[in-house]
């Protein structure tokens, strides 16, 4: 297996155009656990470390944030323009198992591994984030909601790699809130919610929420969040919110819990995700 | 791991059961499946390509009908192996088909499937999951090959 180290983005999607079997290697706490399981065999690993315009946050022109892909799990945890509606993101990049893992995992790498047991990809579909994606001829950028597409695969075409994500302004008042369940400290979830939630005089006046561990993708209902609108966030909207958010899961059965527990926690964690939101 | 399933195809029982027991006609409708070879005394050689993001792979398999009574049932057994060895699976299967009314018939399947090796460090529930879409395609493509040649 070769390594490269490139010093520019053009360097390296020219290196991935070249070898569809290469890998572009970000953090690392996903892809070499994986390497050294044998499950996957790439010809070659693309270091992304030595590449400085990845490892950039900077105020993006239309608002919002743009957040390069190389950025730490725990850089992002100790962000403060990581306020209000885009809390949710912080506080999900502050929750991945543990300092060590924060320390090398990144950004661009969780989004772009797409496991939807992950806690960033539904802060991100939460969040209305845009993943800016590069390949060897173009740049384009995805909405995170369609760029997860199924277990570990993504809108990422062969050759292209996660540049950064974007975050656009939220609603003025709005704040974020990831509520993860887990076994013990550090693990994957067994389910999250990932709100961004606001509200004006007491009754809600924006909400989007995306579930994560709770199907191939994290997990969104428009009509879920259209009932909480106008709402005082009372028990029983908030239980209807979440039986049509029950609907579209499809959970996996393994060692964090069974598809029924799982299915069982959206209610409670709903209820939990946006009362600390509203209450924030 | 238990997989049960069972679809419905339109077409009349005898016409399923031969769809069924013909490699040549069950090969194109597995996904991944990248060539079939009937060794005779009801065994077969195949070759499937598998995958989920990163991690793929191909599994060679050893199939073998240890028992049938056309045109209702046939068990099955199937022993595999990637290519480098690395992961094995076995799996004992049980196909039933069952007649309803005269132009339909209902096929259940249900396998116990068991996976050691490298690709057993991968989560058992995605890998259920995924089991369970490749079930689903290989039924509606079985479902519209026996149907277009019913009519043919």
């Amino acid at each position: 297996m070769d390594f490269h180290q490139p010093t520019s983005l053009d360097q390296t999607l020219a290196l991935l155009a070249a070898d569809p079997e290469a890998l572009p290697l970000a953090g690392g706490a996903t892809l070499v656990a994986m390497l050294n399981a044998e499950l996957i065999e790439p010809s070659a690993l693309v270091s992304l470390s030595a590449i400085d315009e990845l490892q950039t946050i900077e105020a993006a022109p239309e608002g919002g944030l743009r957040i390069g892909a190389m950025l730490s799990h725990a850089t992002l945890a100790a962000e403060g323009r990581l306020a209000g509606g885009h809390a949710v993101v912080r506080q999900a990049a502050a929750q991945i198992a543990h300092p060590s893992v924060r320390n090398i995992g990144t950004l661009g790498g969780a989004v772009a591994h797409g496991d939807p047991s992950s806690d960033l990809p539904a802060a991100l579909v939460a969040a209305d984030a845009r993943i800016e994606v590069a390949g060897s001829t173009a740049r384009r950028r995805v909405a995170a909601e369609d760029f997860f597409e199924d277990y570990l695969t993504t809108a990422l075409q062969e050759g292209e790699m996660v540049t950064a994500i974007i975050l656009p302004a939220q609603p003025a008042g709005a704040f974020g809130h990831y509520e993860k369940f887990a076994r013990v400290h550090g693990d994957y979830a067994t389910l999250s919610v990932a709100v961004v939630l606001a509200m004006k005089e007491g009754k809600c006046s924006f909400a989007r929420i995306a579930l994560g561990a709770a199907g191939p993708t994290p997990v969104r209902v428009p009509d879920a969040e259209a009932c909480l609108l106008g709402s005082a966030l009372d028990e029983d909207t908030v239980q209807a919110a979440a039986a049509l958010l029950v609907e579209a899961c499809d959970p996996v059965d393994d060692v964090r819990g069974s598809a029924e527990y799982r299915l069982m926690l959206v209610p409670r964690l709903l209820a939990r995700a946006l009362g600390t939101a509203a209450a924030a | 791991m238990i997989i049960e399933e069972e679809f419905s195809v339109d077409a009349p029982l005898e016409h399923v059961w031969a769809c069924i027991r013909d490699p040549a006609f069950v090969a194109p409708c597995v996904p991944g499946c990248q060539d079939v070879e009937d060794i005779g005394g009801g065994a077969y050689r195949a070759a499937v390509k598998v995958g989920i993001g990163p991690i793929k792979t191909v599994f060679k398999l050893d199939i073998e009908v240890l028992e049938e009574t056309p045109p209702n049932f046939a068990r099955v057994e199937t022993r595999g192996q990637e290519n480098t060895n690395a992961s094995r699976l076995t799996a004992k299967s049980e196909l039933t088909l069952t007649a309803s009314g005269d132009d339909a018939t209902r096929v259940h399947y249900k396998s116990d499937v068991q996976v050691v090796g490298r690709l057993a460090k991968f989560g058992l529930g995605i890998m259920k999951k995924k089991a369970k879409t490749l079930g689903a395609e290989f039924a509606e493509n079985f479902r519209l090959a026996a149907e277009k040649t019913a009519v043919a």
